[in-house]
């Protein structure tokens, strides 16, 4: 509960009119993507650094939780106020700007939407890259605290490679910059780098300057079926490591994800398929062309059962509509599912995957597989209908691959972030030796412990 | 009534895709105004977590109801039945404002008194001064609210085509179903929907006891005066034998052609398949076979909601602007003009930013005149133009093709 007193303190410095306490917003503002829900006592939605700023300093007196939060898209519950306090809704902080093409830099508030801000830049052809499934909806600043990849990471890496500076509101109000806007810079340690990706666990961004990359011509697409996924993935070593060819986009679906979008997207499955591979390649026009019919040949080589190569720019959007829409589709199955993103070293993800179908016949609770396969990364999504022993069981479930994951190199969380869901999971991986650096180092940021709360650490 | 909404809330992912589509979010960006967030809403109504309040009543009224959310949706949830619902329970728990209880209970199912009770305010509307372009401040009537809205017809489209032309060998005989707005204002879109039928030996009547399609009452939650309109709209159409059933209104053929399939049940199916918007029919029943003259304005198209967003309509209309005059395309043509309903009244801030956004598109496009499907949406565009003294005209398409086959010749025989 939020005293009387503070809330007229929080009206009186960031306007009545930005602050909710009706059971209504509070509702609203209780979940994400995860479906998980936790009521926050109050919803904050500023318009400017210095609102946040006052925001933040006033909860950090009174030592009231603040969960930032961008359009409420991820997948690791990071915009859940699991101990309730203030949301900071950051959806009214959405100017770019400024669009610097000569430097190749762009300069945002963290309400940006993904999607719009490569629109804009686009324009002056130019490009950045990083694009989770949710580009159209999450926001810059959510895509920034959790270090999201997406479908371009192939070729163009993640999130974190694209931020050269942050402006920062740290718990006690105070304003910080760290990087430069400039393509490199390597003064001091790497703040940036240490906030990318902190899932609003020690400040909020205000600024973010992202680096951009002149706008490839074109972009070739091209879809392939298989009826075995070991087909599917001797394509992906033809492409990548037999013949050096480095795709924009290295898409893999398995049967359970590609029969939860068959009949609901415009594209054509075809029956007995059991894997399916959406490869991207950029540049220019002759190059695509080139790429394409060459890695259509290759697809053909490991016995695809079809290939489909986009004529036009609609019907790359049919392709990529059923590689974005599997995701939600899950729940089409079931009413609940846990939406894993775990990465292994490439050469492993044959062995991960055998062992998950294994394991999901064990504990009968289906599993979607589909991910950014190029990179060894695959969502692996349990999907369940809510009850207390199904929550049992798809607990130890995740606790089994995620053990076997961690064992042979792997990586619980590799674009989701940690959040609440994985948090428990997180001793997989670190040591405790490391896991006290962090929580240190978060200390030294946020002594009172009121950044997010309840995330990446339990 | 139905409790299938409690099951349809859990199908939504939380994904945040109806961002992108929803008219409203796109204003306000507030959670509590996006179909994601209503459905929460909803799921926290199932789970008593929240009860219903005037707040709640807001944020429910908050939705336009296009349906844009719906054809977009990856976890494939009707929101529809989840928006009804909410609706419903909004009129059940905090009962509906006496003045429109009146008018859906007692005036909109007696034609008499639908009539009387607007011609009275016609007639006090005489003491208004007139102003921009037959645009004036309406009585708050039916269409509360602060908007310019046109002076009410003298003689309504029901009364005026009472007995329509007999025609000699008609290739099909329809029924038109007005509506409201086509009926006390719009009647010039009737006429022109007579007047192209017609001349492509297509006899058109005007059945003399429908009712409103029910859509007011149903938007604030009133399913039992709804039903009753319903009812009356049945017999009246069932009664006529008619080759096809037309309307100019897409919130109408939305209501009647869809809603009523779940109001009156499979039984109405047979009608429903008969129901056609009037450009869709025109498309599909005389395609080409008809010749214009197209006229010189530069004509461009917006594109209603509930045609667009919940009948997948868009090509037949412009094949018809195509044929009839010089056709622009706008940017954002699929986009909402803001109007219809509660909405305005209660959101009237809102309604203004969608109207703004709409009429820049159409300045952008450097059309001369604006068409549309939907006299709902003619009024809110005229509106946003009337306010600015605009010399860019709002219509229906079927009156600029009327205007075309004035201009040339009909190919009958083929």
């Amino acid at each position: 509960m939020i005293q009387a007193r503070v809330f007229e303190e929080l009206c009186d410095n960031v306007g009545r009119e930005n602050v909710f306490d009706n059971i209504e917003e509070r509702v609203c503002y209780s979940f994400d993507a995860t479906k998980e829900k936790h009521l926050p006592d109050l919803v904050i939605r500023p318009h400017t650094k210095e609102h946040v700023s006052t925001t933040i300093s006033i909860a950090n007196k009174y030592n009231i939780p603040i969960c930032p939060r961008g359009a409420g898209t991820g997948l690791s519950g990071g915009a859940v106020p699991v101990k309730g306090g203030i949301v900071l809704d950051l959806k009214n902080m959405d100017k770019i700007i400024e669009i610097n093409a000569k430097d190749l830099t762009v300069t945002v508030e963290p309400g940006v939407v993904t999607k719009d801000l490569q629109d804009e830049v686009a324009r002056l052809r130019l490009f950045y890259p990083p694009e989770p499934g949710s580009a159209e909806f999450s926001t810059i600043g959510g895509n920034v605290a959790e270090c999201t990849g997406g479908m371009t990471g192939m070729k163009y890496g993640v999130t974190r490679n694209y931020v050269l500076a942050l402006e920062i509101v740290l718990p006690d109000g105070s304003i910080i910059n760290t990087g430069r806007k400039t393509l490199r810079s390597v003064a001091g340690y790497d703040l940036t780098r240490f906030f990318v990706g902190s899932e609003g666990t020690l400040g909020v961004f205000t600024r973010i300057t992202l680096k951009l990359l002149p706008l490839p011509e074109k972009i070739g697409t091209i879809t392939s079926y298989f009826k075995n996924i070991d087909d599917a993935l001797n394509t992906t070593d033809s492409i990548l490591i037999k013949s050096h060819f480095l795709p924009r986009s290295l898409e893999f679906v398995d049967k359970t994800g590609i029969d939860a979008v068959r009949g609901f997207t415009k594209e054509e499955i075809p029956e007995g398929v059991e894997a399916l591979l959406l490869i991207d390649v950029d540049g220019n026009e002759k190059s695509v062309v080139n790429d394409i019919s060459k890695i259509e040949v290759l697809c053909k080589e490991n016995k695809a059962l079809k290939t489909l190569v986009a004529k036009t720019d609609d019907e790359r959007k049919i392709l990529w509509d059923t590689r974005r829409s599997i995701s939600p589709s899950l729940f089409r199955i079931a009413s609940m599912k846990f939406n894993d993103d775990i990465c292994v070293p490439r050469s492993k993800v044959r062995e991960v995957l055998k062992r998950v179908y294994e394991l999901s016949k064990t504990y009968s609770i289906q599993v979607a597989a589909f991910g950014h396969i190029g990179e060894g990364h695959i969502h692996l999504n349990l999907i369940y209908d809510e009850g207390k022993a199904a929550d049992l069981s798809v607990h130890k479930l995740i606790s089994q691959i995620l053990k076997e994951v961690v064992s042979i190199g792997g990586t619980i969380t590799s674009e989701h972030g940690v959040g609440d869901t994985k948090s428990e999971f997180i001793g997989l991986e670190l040591s405790p030796h490391e896991i006290e650096i962090m929580k240190e180092l978060k200390k030294m940021f946020d002594p009172k412990g009121i950044m997010n709360p309840g995330k990446i650490f339990v | 009534m139905g409790e299938d909404w409690k099951t349809e809330v859990s199908k939504c992912s939380k994904c945040g895709k109806c961002h992108t589509v929803c008219p409203v979010f796109l204003e306000t960006g507030d959670e509590a105004m996006v179909s994601r967030g209503r459905i929460s809403l909803a799921e926290a109504l199932r789970d008593q977590q929240i009860v219903y309040t005037n707040k709640l009543r807001d944020y429910v009224y908050s939705c336009k109801k296009c349906m844009r959310c719906r054809k977009d949706c990856p976890s494939g949830v009707d929101y529809e039945i989840i928006i009804s619902a909410l609706l419903r329970g909004v009129a059940e728990n905090m009962g509906i404002p006496l003045l429109p209880k009146i008018i859906f209970r007692y005036i909109l199912p007696r034609r008499i008194l639908f009539d009387t009770m607007l011609k009275v305010s016609s007639k006090i509307q005489r003491f208004i001064p007139m102003k921009k372009r037959g645009q004036m401040r309406h009585l708050p009537l039916l269409f509360m609210g602060k908007r310019w809205i046109p002076t009410l017809a003298k003689k309504t489209a029901l009364q005026k085509f009472r007995n329509t032309k007999k025609l000699k060998n008609p290739r099909m005989r329809v029924g038109l179903f007005t509506g409201c707005l086509i009926n006390y204002i719009y009647v010039d879109i009737a006429e022109a929907v007579v007047d192209v039928l017609n001349k492509m030996n297509i006899e058109v009547v005007v059945p003399q006891g429908q009712l409103c399609c029910g859509t007011p009452s149903s938007s604030m939650g009133d399913v039992k005066s709804s039903r009753k309109l319903a009812e009356v709209n049945r017999k009246v159409f069932e009664s006529q034998g008619l080759d096809a059933i037309v309307s100019a209104c897409a919130t109408c053929t939305k209501t009647i052609k869809m809603d009523y399939l779940r109001t009156l049940g499979p039984s109405w199916k047979p009608i429903s398949d008969k129901i056609y918007d009037i450009s869709e029919f025109i498309y599909k029943y005389c395609g080409e076979e008809y010749e214009t003259k197209p006229i010189e304005e530069k004509v461009t198209y917006h594109d209603p909601c509930h045609l667009l967003w919940v009948r997948g309509i868009s090509d037949e209309p412009r094949n018809v602007l195509k044929k009839s005059s010089n056709f622009v395309e706008m940017d954002m043509a699929g986009s909402c003009c803001g109007g219809g309903g509660i909405f305005t009244i209660i959101h009237y801030d809102l309604t203004l930013k969608m109207l703004e956004r709409k009429v820049a598109s159409i300045e952008r496009s450097g059309a001369d005149t604006v068409a549309t499907n939907c006299p709902g949406c003619v009024m809110q565009i005229a509106d946003g133009f009337a306010g600015k003294n605009s010399k860019i005209k709002t219509t229906h398409s079927i009156q600029i093709l009327q205007r075309a086959l004035a201009n040339g010749n009909i190919n009958r025989e083929k």
